[in-house]
């Protein structure tokens, strides 16, 4: 397979400079020759500067590419980059002449060609130091740039490249207008010099080896400056090179932010301790701040704030004083201070410091106090507080006197509070968590508990029957149930339980467990009641009670006997007079009476029922659902509604009334309440 | 929304209950009865004339006070219940157990 990789540009630059650099070379011994041997050789000045120009324009896409790989490297680094490629353009330089001086006035020494070569490679190494160190400074100086920084550059850079042609106007003379662009040139170096943003963020050491590798550079710069100047004295070369705008401004500019970045550098020395504790300080603060994972614990966090409180007070001992009444442990809370300190200390300290349950304000910022101990001379106290309540204290103790100034307490507050604040979401995070736990939970009870109300209705053919259920919280305390007693008996009850959501809900299912044991006992309405209330008293909460009402129907003698324990009554609709009336009997509810009395406050009835007609037992859910006036749905308006749909068969029957309760309350408005339903219809005898 | 508002009158305390009585608010209810009930105590009534609602939660607080009223001597009495109101106690048959009385006089006189 064919890669297609991404054109090598650092590699055809180097080659193109070199090839470029050959061709000067070349071109410039060929005018030698020429110049010796007195024959024109025709090659015009100018193709010696288009060459030049175009050597540096390579030089420079190399650099560029070079510095562009490089984005991540630290500026020392790049600094001793700069330097060694400087000395070496210096040291080179050096050997130059010294082989020259050596040579003396030998013939070797004197050849031309010879010196040509040398100050063609002299020429080759100063282009690619200045060049580099240029774009090595550019780097620096758009380190944290901003539009006008940026704007600046362009405008050096376009200088630049004019000075870079300028040559072919000026005809390397050194006149006014070289001076001019000289003097333009330095200018905005200057103005580029003021960006040194770079440098505070160098930590002390670097800022040593920074401070070397410029002295380095600018040495090298100055020597390789006068080897310039040296040789645009002599008189011996025919073209010069190095005497043109481009590179004696390249040497201002590598100069100047040189000697700005070596000076500033220098001068920032002694302040680089603040600049250090105060990104520290930011550092740590990010650290508290950002929240705590769910490996970390609280205990964590205080660690962390301990430890960046004492580096930003360069206090000589700490510790954290954790409420009693919070459950919370540090393996540590020492730091660097005995325990034996620890007591001493403790007891100097403020009474308020030991007492818990300060109730405290939003102003409670750390404090400092004086300490009268050999040792410690005065301390810093720095509540936390999550939630209200005192969370623990830190105490930071120092060996001077008054040695907390106004900005330690000051970045101390924040950092307690930033702390306080990673604890509270912590604790919120959890709470959010166990109460999703909490909703499973429920959701499992709702489940459970709609398994406790009958999927399957027991009736015989002889009538019909149907139920609904409906609660407002996840469980509530309605309950209805049937049974068959025998071939001909069949017994169903509806219930409600006192109050609403969990807790009526298990009192429900003791409320199944009762009627399905005692029913089974063949008891009569009456005596079940009786039971029942007898069965409850003993399990129910004293404030609560159950209200149920109960049938006994026998489809062969077509006879009911019906008992209410305080339940709402039953609508009993007779097709015979088509009209339905509320049965009234006497009836308290279960677990009110819990005594052998209860008996007298029940009260069976039977009677006989005809096919066509129909029984409606219902909780007090339906009855109290109000509509936006605050008005209830009432006895009257359940009454009339079932009178005007005689013939609708149960299930048809259950769901009008549904929809005249919603239609009732409203369109948006919610039953409060929880509510049930079994209707129940006779059938004609077959 | 419930407004208990508390009288004593030597022996006799007197609560007031202006609102409904619901689930959410019984407690309140509860602890308003605990509270007032000191030693001295020998009548507590019930003012129901501004008592718009109750729900079971709230008879249940009643209910739970029966027995311990007995057993202590002291006259428990509801009186003034709108119509609504006294419906709800009828039907669960509490009447017959807690004196639901026409007016606070009666309510008082029940001691003698």
């Amino acid at each position: 397979m064919i890669k297609t990789n991404a054109i090598p540009l650092g590699k055809i630059s180097l080659l193109l400079a070199i090839l470029f650099w050959l061709a000067l070379l070349l071109v410039d011994l060929v005018r030698i020759f020429g110049v010796i041997n007195n024959l024109d050789s025709g090659i015009s000045e100018e193709v010696t500067w288009g060459l030049e120009i175009l050597f540096f324009f390579f030089t420079y896409f190399l650099y560029r590419h070079i510095f562009w790989k490089s984005k991540q490297v630290d500026f020392v680094t790049l600094l001793w980059r700069g330097a060694s490629t400087g000395l070496f353009a210096a040291i080179a330089g050096l050997l130059t002449e010294l082989i020259f001086y050596a040579l003396g006035d030998s013939k070797i020494g004197k050849d031309p060609f010879l010196q040509t070569i040398f100050y063609h490679l002299n020429f080759a190494w100063s282009s690619v130091f200045l060049i580099s160190t240029a774009l090595l400074w550019k780097h620096l100086i758009l380190y944290q740039k901003t539009k006008k920084v940026v704007k600046q550059w362009q405008v050096f850079e376009l200088s630049m490249l004019t000075a870079l042609f300028f040559i072919f106007f000026n005809h390397n003379n050194f006149d006014y207008s070289f001076l001019f662009g000289l003097v333009i040139l330095l200018v905005i170096s200057i103005l580029l010099s003021a960006n040194l943003k770079w440098i505070p963020y160098l930590k002390f050491k670097e800022k040593w080896k920074t401070l070397l590798f410029l002295f380095f550079i600018l040495l090298s710069a100055t020597l390789l400056f006068y080897r310039i100047l040296a040789y645009g004295n002599e008189e011996r070369f025919q073209i010069n090179l190095t005497d043109n705008l481009f590179l004696m401004a390249l040497f201002g500019f590598v100069i100047v932010y040189g000697l700005f970045s070596f000076l500033v550098t220098l001068f920032n020395l002694p302040t680089s301790s603040v600049f250090e504790q105060k990104l520290t300080e930011a550092l740590n603060f990010q650290k508290l701040s950002q929240s705590i994972q769910p490996e970390e614990n609280e205990e964590q966090v205080l660690d962390i704030l301990v430890d960046s409180c004492i580096g930003a007070s360069f206090s000589d001992g700490a510790w954290i004083a954790l409420n009693p009444t919070e459950q919370l442990k540090i393996q540590n809370p020492l730091r660097s201070i005995e325990p034996s300190t620890l007591t001493e200390l403790t007891a100097l300290l403020p009474a308020e410091f030991q007492n818990w349950s300060l109730t405290p304000t939003n102003e409670f910022q750390p404090y400092s106090v004086r300490l009268k101990h050999p040792r410690y001379k005065s301390a810093l106290l720095v509540p936390l507080l999550v939630n209200k309540t005192l969370l623990a204290q830190i105490v930071l103790v120092k060996e001077v006197k008054e040695g907390f100034n106004k900005e330690m307490v000051n970045i101390i507050g924040t950092f307690a509070r930033q702390a306080c604040i990673s604890v509270e979401n912590h604790r919120l995070l959890n709470q959010a968590i166990s109460s999703e736990r909490y909703q499973e939970e429920l959701k499992i009870a709702q489940r459970v508990q709609k398994a406790l109300l009958p999927l399957k209705l027991d009736h015989p053919n002889s009538f019909d029957i149907c139920a609904y259920s409906n609660t407002t919280d996840e469980v509530g305390g309605d309950y209805y149930d049937t049974y068959q007693v025998d071939e001909h008996k069949f017994v169903f009850i509806i219930g409600d339980v006192s109050g609403k959501g969990t807790s009526a809900a298990f009192h429900m299912a003791q409320m199944k467990g009762v009627f399905q044991s005692l029913i089974q006992l063949g008891l009569g309405p009456g005596d079940f009641m009786i039971k029942a209330n007898s069965a409850l008293s003993k399990c129910l909460e004293r404030n609560h009670f159950i209200t149920a009402s109960i049938f006994e129907l026998d489809t062969h003698s077509q006879q009911f006997r019906h008992a209410r324990a305080g339940h709402i009554p039953t609508l009993w609709y007779s097709a015979q007079t088509q009209s339905a009336e509320y049965i009234v009997v006497d009836g308290l509810g279960l677990g009110i009476v819990r005594n052998q009395n209860y008996e007298n406050h029940v009260q069976e009835i039977a009677g006989n029922y005809q096919p066509g007609d129909f029984l409606i037992l219902l909780t007090d859910g339906i009855l109290e659902s109000r509509n936006d006036v605050g008005e209830q749905f009432g006895y009257t308006r359940l009454k009339e509604l079932v009178e005007s749909y005689p013939q609708l068969p149960p299930v048809e029957l259950q769901q009008a009334i549904i929809d005249s309760l919603h239609q009732f309350v409203g369109g948006d408005g919610m039953i409060d309440d929880d509510y049930s339903l079994v209707v129940v219809k006779f059938k004609e005898r077959k | 929304m419930l407004q208990i508002e508390k009288v004593r009158e030597g022996d006799v305390l007197i609560l007031q209950l202006i609102g409904e009585v619901d689930a959410s608010n019984s407690v309140l209810l509860d602890q308003s009865i605990q509270e007032s009930l000191q030693p001295e105590i020998k009548v507590v009534v019930i003012d129901g004339k501004e008592l718009k609602y109750i729900s079971s939660a709230g008879l249940g607080v009643f209910m739970s006070y029966v027995d311990d009223f007995s057993e202590r001597g002291i006259h428990f009495s509801i009186f003034g219940l709108i119509q609504q109101v006294g419906e709800v106690f009828k039907i669960l048959g509490l009447d017959r157990v807690i004196a639901i009385v026409p007016d606070k006089t009666t309510a008082i006189a029940l001691r003698k």
